[in-house]
């Protein structure tokens, strides 16, 4: 936009004259221009001066003469600084009231000025300048005299007050708008003797009709007439498009070269004023059939680059203004109705598509500017007598000025003498500089909006640019990007240009790296056959993309590969080359053509862990797969895979080909697209894209038998014996090693989570004691390295094959559980090294430790005694304790059941007290003696033993102690019942709960002989006695009995005085045999219950004989 | 006349490309065919401002390129054809009827039971079809 003049690329703006009183033109100047819209000033310090505006006599007469352009160079300038629409002139209202030689002189000065603008209809307002004390000192005669001679409306006279700041600031404004006004007249009445003009047709030639048009459009513009102007632009442009095949009056090209600036400058306002106006559409139209109408106008082969030049600038231009105006970014957002062929699409609003085609344009430009200058004989002339060109008068018009002396002529040129002149300026211009500019714009704009592959032609432009300037290192770049977008959409005909130029770049640039990968590319790229013979006419260094050329490449690189040829290089004037220190190393891109040819060998080696296996000579027939087969020792259990496979051609060069995850190739077309015989190595498609495959090596079968032998389920508190047997059947056992661990079956701990924090290692449910061997020789120190509550390693001895080696587990359960029990050996068949492959075997038993014995107890009172307890009477609540007479016999009862399923061996029953002052206060006596033999406890069967109790202290809470069983497992019948093979004895405890121990306050006793003889009286005592120091009224009552004759107080109420007894005393006469019921008396208590009869007492049988 | 007709596929590969120019410049039809499936994924992915077109195969013009217009088709199976044409005035609706005849040839080709769905159409009958519709279009502006 910048080849413009200024004048063209504002909007126009009135102009106005000042003259003098030159102390007030800057403030008057600076108010105008701040008016809206602005004025310009154009200050003429006296009257003197006036001259510049006044009308060159000479125009007049050409007038009659045919025009020798269209448009006037200088005439738009003219207007906006040189021709005022409105001359004001300021008058000192001394001098106008003052004496006759000034009044005179104010008098010429007007007459001089209205001479002047009246040959241009230029109006005039007259300003007189006051001060404010002689406001009113001119006389009304003297007024009215100026405004005759000035010939101006009283309105248009403007009285200016100095001193009066708001006074002045009124006229200033009063003056602004009566130059406004007066202004828009000018320019209204100009433009309206114009268009008389073109609507009577009053021109003589075309020319003048397109340079009256363009007259009343600026004259339009000036007014703000927007709509005017751009029709009046309009139709300039039009008779302009006429004037193409029609004029002659230049020699054709220069008579096209003028026709084209003319053009420009028309569109230009044009859009201009479209855009301005929000008329985007409109002015993306006007832009098309403007570029539609001259685009072919190429002209004159010879300054064929002038067009493109032109051309390309037509879109510079239009892409900047599209940029520049606000609406522009407005426009974007809005509704396109696409797909119409008269509607703009989508990327004719974005200025990146302009830049990119005025790139393009001026491509074309430099190519016929070379094919211009090639014309040329030689240089010399060009230069002859071209610095004598210069622009002449009219838009688009050169001239040759020819000095005489002092005077200047313009002399037209031939188009010959043009030609040269325009080529010799064209060589002064660095195209390509401009073209990566305007190419680098549109390719940043389409990356922000991901249009990538807009974006990438641009790049790809750019980078050709720049290989052009042999500035490969940028152009590598580039090239780069825009090559991995062809690779992942498969477009292989832009992949094979764009390959071919990085090529020639790393050659250039000295890579042989970059060389041999992108030749190797080329020569893998699938270039399609179908197509017949191609020949691009520029289709970059590598030639057109057909199989004689991908031949030719290939051949060039395996030359370099083998080392047999080198491949000259610009670098240093280099060959590029391999070997000695330069080897090459190539990886294989993911998306290359490549990789599909390199993966069979990827598929059938494959190898293990960083294991290299090497194939001597490979060599590759056309169009098969080589199958390479390794036999593979597995000498390690786990994964086994390929993970790359590495071809080396020749003694410095090789190429690397990873396996990839298959997850990672999904969406890389591979040039699975392709069209070429179907040929996959293996029949797993995927297998052979990815190339990823692992195989699971599994360790050798172990020929080595563990056995767990156990005795039935596991008792709590034994400790249990499960014994281990390796036994060898085949294999010798090197550095074995025998894990033992322990897991609870349910929840996989062997202690419950709540009793895990009060207790510790107690409170283990299952514990593992230990290792014990048979031989005891066999388990020393050594070989129990680590036993804890629920794991254990041992060390196996080395065992020949057929050995034998056994050990025992010992578990011993604390609470009922049942209880996973793993075993697993771990042993090397070969050798004793750690690193050897091992060989490992599993075992795992269910063991459940069950509760051996059950103990229970019971309290009985003593034998015919009932003491009256009175913890007992209430009754209270339920699960009070026990409670026990002090000082009175009572017996307990231990019961111990076995809830196994195997007989056991009861060895001892005792109680245990705990407290030793407690032992004292209690007496404890063991109703039998200690068991001689150990006493034989069925399944299920109970074993009881008696205790007496007599407590000596009256507590609530008495501590009775433990009841301990120790009992062991009774031998099977069949095995011997030696003292090693005996199992050993376990102590079961159970803890007697808490008793009441109180004092009775009455006992009752009955004293009767153990025996009777029928028919022989016997005496029978009941004895009751007060142990408390109250008086006791106590009722009895006496049953018959049939079976006796009975004398003796059969009821009564008697009192038993304190610390006494009372004894009732009977006379039995036994009357029948057997077992007989004795007469029940029954023992009331008053003091205690009332008259409730509470303490019953049944007393025993008795045997009679 | 048209001077490049293209088939691209779903991953934006070519799955046909043929000119029909004597210029050489085929590798810069490639280049304005590859840049429109820009213009396609725009218009595709913003259907709002496709306006009615809502179900119609026929993009329209794509984009003004230099000299040449760009058409674009998007089949239901979201495979695109593209038209280069050098005619600067083209009716839509013959346009639209090129489309639809080379369509129809497309699903001739695919059909073929040796054809592999995704692979490049290889098929000389296809390649005789299309010349010829090319030309009948090619006759057909040329008349107007």
């Amino acid at each position: 936009m910048e080849e413009f003049p200024e004048e063209l690329r504002t909007p126009p703006v009135a102009l106005v004259s000042l003259v003098g009183y030159n102390d007030l033109h800057a403030s008057i100047s600076t108010h105008l221009h701040t008016e809206q819209p602005p004025i310009n000033t154009l200050a003429l310090p006296d009257f003197s001066k006036i001259s510049v505006i006044s009308k060159n006599r000479k125009e007049r007469t050409s007038v009659s003469l045919p025009p020798v352009g269209i448009l006037k160079r200088d005439w738009l300038l003219k207007h906006r600084t040189k021709i005022p629409a409105v001359v004001g002139a300021l008058f000192y209202s001394d001098h106008i009231s003052g004496d006759p030689a000034q009044w005179l002189q104010v008098c010429t000065d007007l007459e001089n000025l209205k001479a002047v603008i009246q040959g241009r209809n230029i109006k005039l307002v007259l300003i007189i300048v006051l001060r404010t004390s002689y406001a009113n000192n001119i006389s009304e005669d003297r007024m009215t005299a100026l405004r005759k001679r000035a010939e101006v409306d009283s309105k248009y006279v403007v009285n200016l007050v100095l001193d009066d700041g708001l006074q002045l600031k009124q006229s200033l404004m009063r003056l602004g708008n009566t130059f406004a006004e007066l202004a828009n007249v000018y320019y209204r009445d100009e433009g309206r003797r114009v268009k008389t003009r073109i609507e009577k047709k009053s021109f003589g030639s075309i020319e003048l009709n397109i340079r009256y048009c363009f007259k009343a459009a600026v004259y339009a513009e000036f007014r703000r007439d927007w709509v005017e102007a751009l029709r009046l632009y309009e139709d300039a442009y039009r008779v302009l498009r006429e004037m193409i095949g029609t004029s002659t009056r230049m020699p054709p090209i220069q008579r096209l070269v003028e026709i084209k600036y003319v053009a420009e400058q028309l569109n230009f306002k044009i859009s201009t004023l479209q855009l301005h106006g929000g008329k985007i559409t409109e002015a993306i139209i006007w832009f098309r059939q403007h570029n539609a109408a001259y685009s072919k106008l190429v002209g004159s082969t010879e300054v064929a680059f002038l067009h493109w030049e032109w051309l390309s600038r037509q879109f510079l231009v239009f892409a900047e203004l599209l940029e520049t105006s606000s609406a522009a970014a407005h426009s974007i957002s809005s509704p396109v109705v696409s797909g119409a062929a008269d509607k703009p699409t989508e990327w004719e609003f974005y200025p990146s598509h302009y830049y990119q085609s005025a790139a393009q344009h001026l491509m074309e430009k430099r190519s016929c500017l070379e094919f211009g200058l090639s014309m040329l004989d030689s240089s010399n002339d060009v230069d002859g007598n071209v610095d004598s060109v210069v622009s002449s008068a009219y838009v688009g018009q050169f001239a040759q000025l020819l000095e005489h002396g002092d005077a200047f002529e313009m002399r037209p040129l031939t188009d010959e003498e043009y030609s040269r002149y325009a080529l010799s300026e064209g060589k002064r211009f660095q195209d390509s500089f401009e073209i990566i500019a305007l190419l680098k714009k549109s390719y940043e704009a389409y990356k922000n909006m991901k249009a990538h592959r807009l974006a990438s032609y641009c790049g790809f432009q750019m980078a050709r640019e720049h290989y052009a300037m042999s500035e490969f290192d940028n152009a590598i770049q580039l090239f780069g990007d825009v090559a991995n977008l062809y690779r992942q959409e498969g477009w292989v005909d832009l992949l094979w240009e764009v390959l071919g130029y990085l090529r020639e770049c790393s050659r250039k640039l000295g890579s042989v790296q970059g060389f041999i990968e992108y030749s190797l590319e080329m020569a893998a790229l699938p270039v399609s056959t179908i197509a017949g013979p191609r020949s691009f006419k520029d289709c970059g260094p590598a030639g057109p993309a057909s199989l004689p050329q991908r031949e030719v490449i290939h051949k060039e690189v395996f030359g370099l590969i083998r080392e047999e040829s080198g491949i000259a290089s610009n670098k240093d004037d280099s060959t590029l080359q391999i070997g000695g220190d330069c080897s090459v190393h190539l990886e294989i891109d993911l998306v290359s053509p490549l990789r599909v040819r390199l993966q069979s060998a990827a598929i059938s080696n494959i190898q293990p862990g960083h294991r290299v296996e090497t194939a001597t000579c490979l060599s590759l027939a056309t169009n098969k797969w080589l199958r390479l087969t390794y036999d593979i020792k597995s000498e390690q259990s786990g994964k086994l895979e390929c993970i790359y496979v590495i071809a080396r051609i020749g003694a410095h060069f090789s190429i690397c080909c990873r396996a990839e995850s298959p997850a990672s190739m999904n969406d890389l077309p591979l040039w699975k697209f392709e069209d070429r015989v179907e040929s996959s190595p293996t029949k797993d498609r995927a297998l052979s894209f990815s190339g990823q495959k692992a195989t699971q090596v599994e360790e050798a079968d172990p020929q080595v038998d563990l056995n767990l032998g156990s005795s039935g389920p596991a008792l709590v508190g034994e400790s249990f014996i499960v014994p281990v047997t390796v036994a060898s059947k085949g294999h010798a056992v090197y550095s074995g090693e025998i894990k033992i661990n322990l897991v609870d079956t349910r929840v996989g701990g062997l202690m419950s989570p709540r009793e895990e924090e009060p207790f510790s290692a107690d409170a283990l449910h299952v514990e593992l004691l230990g290792i014990s061997g048979q031989d005891e020789s066999q388990i020393d120190n050594d070989t129990i390295r680590k036993i804890q509550h629920s794991f254990g390693l041992i060390t196996v001895p080395f065992l020949n094959d057929g050995d034998l080696w056994s050990f025992n587990i010992e578990i011993r359960w604390h609470r009922p559980k049942p209880v996973m029990l793993y075993v697993s050996l771990s042993y090397s068949p070969q050798s004793i090294e750690p690193a050897a492959p091992k060989v490992h075997v599993h075992k795992n038993m269910e063991i459940e430790g069950k509760t051996a014995v059950e103990i229970n107890h019971r309290y009985m009172l003593p034998f015919r005694r009932d003491p009256l307890l009175l913890s007992t009477i209430k009754q209270v609540d339920s699960d009070q304790l026990t409670s026990l007479p002090m000082n009175e016999t009572s017996m307990l009862i231990a019961i111990a059941k076995n809830c196994t399923e195997v007989p056991l061996q009861v060895l001892s029953m005792t109680i245990e007290v705990e407290n030793d002052e407690m032992a004292k206060l209690c007496t404890v006596q063991e109703g039998c003696q200690e068991l001689v033999d150990p006493a034989l406890l069925v399944p299920a069967e109970e074993f009881k033993k008696v205790f007496t109790i007599t407590p000596e202290l009256n507590h609530p809470k008495f501590q009775m102690g433990t009841v301990c069983l120790r009992w062991r497992r009774k031998s099977k019948p069949g095995e011997k019942s030696d003292s090693s093979t005996t199992a050993p004895e376990v102590v079961t405890r159970y803890r007697l709960p808490d008793v009441k121990v109180e004092l009775p306050p009455l006992v009752v006793s009955l004293e009767c002989p153990p025996h009777a003889i029928l028919g022989d009286p016997f005496t029978y005592f009941v004895r009751i006695k007060n142990l408390t120091e109250l008086l006791q009224e106590i009722k009895f009552s006496l049953a018959d009995s049939q079976s006796f004759v009975l004398c003796g107080p059969h009821s009564d109420t008697i009192f038993v005085l304190p610390k006494t007894e009372k004894i009732l005393s009977y006379k039995l006469v036994p009357l029948v045999c057997g077992f007989q019921q004795l007469p029940r008396v029954t023992v009331t208590s008053l003091r205690y219950f009332g008259y409730k009869v509470i303490l019953e007492k049944v007393f025993d049988l008795l045997r009679i004989q | 006349m048209s001077v490049c007709v293209a088939v691209v596929g779903h991953q934006n590969n070519p799955l046909y490309i043929q000119s029909f120019t004597d210029a050489d410049d085929a590798l810069k039809l490639h280049h304005i065919v590859h840049c429109s499936l820009d213009v396609i994924d725009e218009r595709v992915n913003n259907p709002k401002k496709s306006g009615p077109l809502l179900n119609e195969t026929f993009l329209g013009l794509l984009y003004p390129a230099d000299n040449y217009k760009v058409y674009g088709y998007l089949t239901n199976t979201k495979v695109k054809f593209i038209l280069v044409t050098t005619d600067l005035d083209v009716r839509d609706a013959s346009v639209r009827n090129f489309f639809r005849r080379f369509h129809s040839a497309y699903v001739d080709a695919v059909s073929n039971p040796f054809h592999v769905p995704g692979k490049k159409i290889t098929s000389k009958t296809f390649a005789g079809r299309v010349s010829s519709i090319v030309n009948s279009f090619g006759s057909s502006t040329a008349t107007e």
